[in-house]
Parts: structure tokens; C-alpha cells; sequence
């Protein structure tokens, strides 16, 4: 299987020296490009998605970012680095997808846990484990269960809101023949999934020893990057921009939803950073048949060039106005 | 070998807690012990409507297992490490929230 290192760089169209909110920015324009549900080329935008996605995972967060960076662009030290981590993996992804991934595991995430929990580890148990009154566990005398496998798998959050169905490839090596073998299949994912939750695919974990059953492959919900909001918990967080004559008079804004829009009312005097709270446009809270709220996150945009009649006007409010901010 | 098979697991899928002992190989008496220890939960209330197990709370009881077994830990550890890991899957989800908003 052949190592690719990804320039996440370059799928976000970035310098590598690119601030955190050019890199933001570079990630919104191109997921709404490429998000699934406003794409043309379907097919094609789903793979560009999950990159773009991966891509933003990892240099949206200053840990990640600087993990990646050390490892340079160096790929047979990044291979290297991978192999080390990753003896055991498998790959994961949309049919055609091909290599391993960097390792955070094709969608971007590194679970803490993995390591522990994580396929490496589990390699070597299924070699030290050895049930009580058996002999060594390589001479398999006796059946044992195959062990579980996890991956993550990347849903929008419009998927997570109405469900959806997905098709999913696997390789795997036959424990017996050690022939690597594709399966596909489709996976239902249900509405009001949350992140991080675990699906369970019965049987497609890792084989069984001495007639023993299948693991079963366990898929992590992770919610895709959304162009427009971020989640909390059931919540959606959208960042609001507003003139600053806006937020000192009020107005009223057409905020969006996920399925929708929303006229939302902005009171005189809405401070910068100050949440609005949009009850039930959140995410599906599991099987309450509930949901959770969207809040509008005010953020004064300043006019960074200024007429010179417009200056005027302003320097006319530092004669007329006597608010002070900064009173000591 | 390309097969195609259409798979339907539901996390609305729930399981007796029989079938719940088969899937994590372990006996029902332990289930009932980890919940009673606060590490697995029924989707039921136990008392009112029995015992539904979903696909989360199998995976949880197999990781107690490995920990027990693999780990060497006993139950307070479990808890501990269960515990910790809970707080420290909260706190990364924060972090990432943080980061995008």
C-alpha cells in the first residue's frame, strides 16, 4: 500500500505560514464549494470534501497544525513516522480512496485514546492475551474472538439531521491466506446521531482465531467541518457580522439554519461576542425528538476605509457623544 | 473480491440483556455489577421497562473487559480510567469548539 502525504497546505489553497483566520477562511469558501449537498459533481466533491475536511482538521488546530508541520515535507520521514504508528491499520474510505493515512486517520481526527484502545494496541493483545489454561495464544488451540476494529466516518451535520446512507470500503487481509480482500458496504446512519457515537457493523472486525467469531467494526460519528456553524453538544454556533451602526441601533437579520433561514432581532446595544439564542434550530437531541438551539454570535465588523464624509460624520460623534469605555 | 452488501445497523438497535452478555461475552451478572458501578447504562430505566442494551453500551462493556483483562485493572480503576477518559473526550470536544467558533 502505497504511503501518500498530503500537503493539507495545498488542498486549502494556503502559505504554510497562513494565519489561523486565512486558514478558517480558505476552509469555509471551499467546503461550501464542495459540500455534498450543493455540489454538481457528486462523486467527485464527496472525496475533495472529506480532504478539504481532513485538511482543516488538522491545520485549524494549533496542536495538530504544529505536529504536522514538524514532520516536515519530508514524505519517506512522514511514511516512517506512520509506519510506526499504524502497523496494523487498515484503510479506510470512499470507494477509490487509496493509501493510509496521515495518521489521523483519513477524516483528520487523532483520538486520544486510539493508542490504548487503537488497532496497535490490540495487535498486541490478541498476541499476549491468553485465557486462563491455555496454552500460547500463536498455537490457537482454542477459538478465540476476533478483535474489534474502530474508524471514524465523516458526516455532514445535514446528514446527521435527517439521516442518511453511506457506502463505505473496506480492506482487509484474511488472517489465513493473507490475501487482501474489498468489501463494500452501505451503512444506514440514522437521524439525531451525535458525535462520536459509535455504529456498530456486526462481523467486519477482525477475524476470528480457531473457528471463533468476527470482531465487529465499530464507525465513530465525526461531524464534518460546516462552512457556516460549529457544534456543541446538540447546539449550532453561527458567527453573526454586524455594521457597528447595527449593533448601537438594532436591526433585524436573516440568520441560517441548516435546513432553513430565520429572521432574528437584534436589540440596540448588542455588544461584540454576545450570544442569540434561536430556540430548537440546533441538531436532533438522540431520541427525544427534541432539539437543540442555535445561537448567533455577534461579531462588530469594523469599515476599514472610510469616506472622507463618513470620517466626518464619525468625528462629529466624538464631539457629540460622551460614552467613554475606558473609565478608570 | 468485491462484495456489496447493504448493511442496516441501527443505533436504534437495542438488545436484551442476554443477547447484550453474548455480544460482550461476558456474564449478565456482570453487566448488572459495571451498572450498578455507574460504567454502563441501560437506554430503559431497568425498573420500569428492563433491560435494552445499545451498540455504545457493548462497546463499553468490551472495553471494560480489556481493561480488566489486558490492563490488569481492577474495578476502581476502571471507573477511574472510564472516568477520565469521559472528561478527557469533553475536553477536547471544547477545545475543538473553541478553536472554530
Amino acid at each position: 500500500m502505497a504511503v501518500e502525504f498530503k500537503d493539507y497546505y495545498k488542498i486549502l489553497g494556503v502559505p504554510r505560514n497562513a494565519s489561523p483566520e486565512e486558514i478558517k477562511k480558505a476552509f469555509r469558501k471551499l467546503a461550501r464549494q464542495y459540500h455534498p449537498d450543493v455540489a454538481k459533481d457528486k462523486k467527485g466533491a464527496e472525496e475533495k470534501f472529506k480532504e478539504i475536511n481532513e485538511a482543516y482538521e488538522v491545520l485549524g488546530d494549533p496542536q495538530n497544525r504544529s505536529k504536522y508541520d514538524n514532520l516536515g515535507a519530508d514524505g519517506e520521514r512522514a511514511a516512517a513516522f506512520q509506519g510506526a504508528q499504524g502497523r496494523g491499520r487498515r484503510s479506510w474510505g470512499a470507494p477509490g480512496e487509496e493509501g493510509v493515512e496521515f495518521h489521523f486517520d483519513g477524516t483528520g481526527f487523532s483520538d486520544f485514546f486510539e493508542q490504548f484502545f487503537g488497532r496497535g494496541s490490540r495487535f498486541d493483545s490478541a498476541n499476549e492475551f491468553v485465557r486462563p489454561g491455555a496454552g500460547s495464544a500463536e498455537e490457537a488451540s482454542f477459538a478465540h474472538r476476533g478483535s474489534d476494529f474502530e474508524s471514524d466516518i465523516l458526516v455532514t451535520l445535514e446528514e446527521a439531521l435527517a439521516g442518511s446512507e453511506r457506502t463505505i470500503s473496506l480492506q482487509r487481509v484474511d488472517r489465513r491466506t493473507g490475501q487482501t480482500k474489498t468489501q463494500t458496504l452501505k451503512v444506514r446512519i440514522p437521524p439525531g446521531v451525535h458525535e462520536g457515537q459509535p455504529i456498530r457493523v456486526a462481523g467486519m472486525g477482525e477475524d476470528g482465531i480457531g473457528g471463533g467469531a468476527a470482531g465487529d467494526l465499530y464507525l465513530r460519528v465525526r461531524f464534518a467541518a460546516h462552512p457556516e456553524f460549529s457544534v456543541r453538544g446538540s447546539d449550532l454556533y453561527y458567527g453573526l457580522d454586524l455594521a457597528p451602526w447595527e449593533a448601537v441601533l438594532g436591526t433585524r437579520v436573516i440568520v441560517p439554519t441548516l435546513k432553513n433561514q430565520v429572521s432574528v432581532r437584534i436589540p440596540a446595544g448588542t455588544n461584540q461576542g454576545r450570544q442569540l439564542r434561536i430556540r430548537g434550530r440546533g441538531l436532533p437531541i438522540g431520541r427525544t425528538g427534541r432539539y437543540g438551539d442555535l445561537y448567533a454570535v455577534i461579531h462588530i465588523e469594523l469599515p476599514q476605509k472610510v469616506t472622507e464624509e463618513e470620517r466626518k460624520l464619525w468625528e462629529k460623534l466624538i464631539q457629540i457623544s460622551d460614552f467613554n469605555p475606558r473609565t478608570t | 473480491m468485491n462484495a456489496l452488501q447493504i448493511f442496516e445497523p441501527g443505533p436504534q438497535t437495542v438488545y436484551t440483556i442476554e443477547v447484550a452478555a453474548q455480544l460482550a461475552e461476558v456474564p449478565r451478572r456482570l453487566i448488572v455489577i459495571y451498572y450498578k458501578h455507574g460504567l454502563v447504562s441501560p437506554v430503559t430505566d431497568p425498573g420500569r421497562s428492563g433491560w435494552y442494551f445499545d451498540d455504545e453500551a457493548i462497546r463499553t462493556v468490551r472495553r471494560i473487559e480489556y481493561l480488566r483483562s489486558a490492563c490488569g485493572l481492577n474495578l476502581a480503576g476502571v471507573k477511574l480510567v472510564m472516568a477520565l477518559m469521559d472528561e478527557v473526550e469533553r475536553l477536547r470536544a471544547e477545545l475543538r469548539f473553541h478553536h472554530r467558533t
